[in-house]
């Protein structure tokens, strides 16, 4: 038996250890770890909950938005704001366009080198590759001359000795299955992303100012003036900017997202029998269509057990709780009990090997991440849970892309519980999304027009309007998942918060039942060719988009002789 | 051919709640109340958000980033690196989360839209645990640092004009950024 440690895994944020035992090339065995505090929950007690979102979104480098919005809909609840149309359409759209962004970066970006082999790239025919292109998009750049010129800029890339992002993987390993061709149409489509992502998320500047972290939330409703005609505010110049980049993305999702997931999913249809994990998927839903509570939501809350899509259960967020039992943290009234979030404790007792160090203890606690659970079942949060939930509660647009893709790969709904299913999953939400998006604008221009530009509900800013002793729950879909903020207010003052964010659904260690995380479950049955190259594994755990708490940011010019360090 | 004028990034990078981890971010802010940013400056709080700060170079010929830099110097001591120097730190990283900074840099080199010149300034930290706070030595050295940014900027031809002193003693004003904005009409 073999023992493998991939630390660490994640090609972004954080800290994320996975150990596996693999037995006859296979993971017999496999536990998650965090090896990162993250306790925000402590930084906030007695701040004013007003404030909380500018906290809260520093929790992870890469998802500010999500816990800034979440945050602030936490405090709303406790405190009965309610904000207005315009604020709720202005989330959405700060929302989904997140979510496309985010998307088209984790496929391109930290996923798609588990799957495309660079080196490969690099012997492509770049004829050869341009017809594949014209015979799966109508994509524009397609032509002959447009891959020989990709292929010199990555071969010059490469030449310069430092592979940077590519520098990370596998090349040549045995489970690189494309043709070189799709590898270069792969690459060349890398780079496009890079420069449509950089177009993309200026709908966030024009959303929410200059400054890359927003500065437009506000606790009942949005910090952004809408006026027609006014210049400083966000106006029909702003809303036709917008249409702009939503078209962009729409066509770049359409044309070159899906038609590439797709031709790279073919290859790997063994996937989709790998990587299924708990099969319990828990969706909270999001994109409100009206105002209040009990608006529907355009992508539907509830809880699918045991891979049964004929029925989609109601969420009750009363079922949550969590775990500490093999998580660095104890709980007053003992570890082996669940707690529900509105009444959570994090108290940190790190009891793990000094590092650096070879192996966890994983008989007892091993992770800085508590293990969430519904009805004291692990469940799996993301795309593939809202697709799932989406399907199976009828969506139809869901239906529809769902049944697309299935049809092309000529697989059954049964392989949507996969490594491959997630990979495609969150494809498909991307386009369901970038479709959606121009019809909030079309509402948002349509209220400006009829001079409704209340963005604010100021009833509630004074804490004096506050009962003096409060509590609230924000739910949101962030693009890794379900991710919940609770909040306790006493005297105006945060008494309590806890966050349940989606890697610590999916990334969470055992509980006090000895049941697995999504994580840990799916990995184990994943083929592993070579124990040195655990190119599988991190197939699996890429395929969960995982963002640990980010953490230490720090340039270390030490032991590289190419650098002198100036100490001035 | 014609002289456009130059245009300067500053971008300060880190967790503001892990203490010094955070001090490039501190940094920036410092800058803005301290300073007036004048119009071929851009002077941005970059967190940690790696790749999502690819817009934030578009236009920009010069850089500096302000960051948390790890040396076997005294906490708080400023190090400056420059061109060659800054990619190899920032990929030679204590801890995977730099990847966001490394990959942010490549993926401009692969782009063809690498800055002219691109300068690493910050400092030794001491903690990088949970706290908003900046540790006591960087604290003290913080100034020094956005002295220093200033001049580099003044260096590349953006003259950032101090502000009128708001305090008796020509302090800046504690860390306030953490609070939202008011409401409007209040």
């Amino acid at each position: 038996m073999t023992h493998i440690v991939v630390d660490p895994v994640t090609r972004i944020e954080g800290h994320l250890r996975i150990e596996a035992e693999v037995d006859g090339g296979q993971v017999s065995d496999a536990w998650s770890s965090s090896t990162m505090f993250r306790g925000v929950e402590i930084i906030l007690k007695g701040h004013d909950p007003r404030d909380a979102w500018a906290f809260t979104q520093r929790i992870c480098g890469v998802c500010t938005t999500v816990h800034a919005i979440t945050s602030i809909r936490a405090v709303e609840n406790a405190i009965g704001a309610e904000p207005p149309p315009n604020a709720r359409i202005l989330r959405n759209l700060i929302m989904a366009s997140q979510m496309v962004q985010d998307h088209v970066v984790h496929f391109y970006h930290l996923h798609a080198l588990d799957w495309v082999d660079i080196v490969s790239a690099l012997s492509a025919d770049p004829a050869a590759t341009a017809n594949l292109a014209q015979s799966i998009s109508d994509w524009p750049l397609s032509s002959r001359s447009y891959f020989t010129s990709i292929r010199n800029r990555v071969a010059a890339f490469v030449e310069r000795g430092q592979l940077g992002p590519f520098g990370n993987a596998y090349w040549g390993h045995s489970a690189y299955r494309l043709p070189p061709e799709a590898n270069l149409l792969a690459v060349a489509h890398y780079l496009e992303a890079l420069d449509w992502q950089r177009e993309f998320i200026k709908i966030h500047a024009i959303l929410g100012g200059k400054n890359p972290h927003l500065q437009s939330f506000l606790v009942g409703g949005m910090a952004t003036p809408v006026d027609p005609d006014k210049q400083a505010s966000l106006n029909m110049t702003s809303i036709s900017a917008m249409r702009k980049l939503i078209q962009q993305a729409r066509t770049f999702v359409e044309q070159v997202y899906i038609p590439d997931l797709l031709a790279v999913a073919s290859f790997y249809k063994d996937w989709a029998g790998y990587g299924a994990g708990v099969g319990n998927y828990l969706v909270y839903g999001e994109y409100p269509e009206t105002d209040g509570d009990g608006a529907p939501l355009y992508l539907p809350s509830g809880v699918i057990r045991n891979r049964d899509l004929s029925q989609v259960e109601p969420l009750d967020p009363a079922k949550i709780t969590e775990y500490v039992t093999h998580s660095w943290f104890e709980y007053d009234g003992g570890d082996d009990q669940g707690l529900p979030p509105a009444q959570g404790e994090t108290q940190p007792n790190y009891t793990g090997p000094e590092p650096p160090y070879e192996r966890l203890n994983t008989d007892g606690k091993y992770s800085w991440l508590k293990s969430p659970r519904y009805d004291n079942l692990p469940m799996e949060v993301g795309p593939l849970a809202r697709m799932l939930v989406a399907y199976a509660a009828g969506h139809p647009r869901v239906q529809e892309v769902v049944g697309y893709a299935l049809g092309q790969l000529g697989v059954g709904p049964e392989a949507l519980f996969s490594t491959l299913g997630r990979v495609a999953a969150r494809g498909l939400e991307t386009l369901v999304l970038a479709e959606k998006l121009e019809g909030w604008l079309d509402e948002l221009a349509d209220n400006m027009g009829r001079g409704d530009l209340r963005i604010h509900d100021n009833s509630k800013w004074d804490p004096k309007s506050w009962p003096k002793d409060c509590t609230g729950a924000g739910f949101h879909e962030a693009p890794r998942g379900a991710l919940g903020h609770w909040v306790h207010i006493v005297d105006g003052e945060i008494a309590n918060y806890q966050c349940v964010v989606p890697s610590t659904w999916n990334a969470g260690p055992r509980d006090a039942m000895g049941q697995p995380g999504p994580y840990e479950a799916a990995i184990v049955g994943n083929p592993v060719a070579d124990p040195e190259k655990p190119l599988e594994i991190l197939r699996t755990v890429h395929s969960f988009d995982p963002c640990m708490a980010c953490g230490v940011h720090v340039l270390d010019p030490q032991g590289n002789e190419l650098m002198k360090v100036r100490v001035q | 051919m014609a002289d456009s004028p130059r245009s300067l990034l500053v971008l300060g990078l880190g967790n503001l709640l892990c203490a010094d981890d955070g001090l490039g971010v501190h940094a920036v802010e410092s800058i803005h109340q301290r300073f007036e940013v004048p119009g071929n400056a851009r002077v941005l709080d970059g967190g940690t958000l790696g790749l999502s700060l690819l817009s934030c170079f578009e236009g920009a010929d010069d850089v500096i980033l302000v960051d948390a830099i790890a040396a076997e110097a005294p906490s708080g001591t400023l190090v400056r690196l420059e061109g060659d120097e800054v990619a190899p730190a920032v990929r030679n990283r204590l801890s995977c989360h730099q990847i966001g900074v490394a990959d942010l840099l490549d993926a401009l080199v692969l782009l063809g839209s690498y800055p002219e010149r691109v300068i690493l300034l910050g400092l030794v930290p001491e903690s990088l645990e949970l706290d908003t706070n900046l540790s006591p030595a960087v604290a003290r050295n913080l100034p020094n640092l956005v002295g220093r940014v200033v001049e580099e900027a003044t260096r590349l031809g953006c003259e950032f004009q101090a502000r009128e002193s708001l305090r008796p003693d020509g302090s800046a004003p504690a860390y306030t950024r953490c609070f939202g904005p008011a409401p409007r009409g209040m």
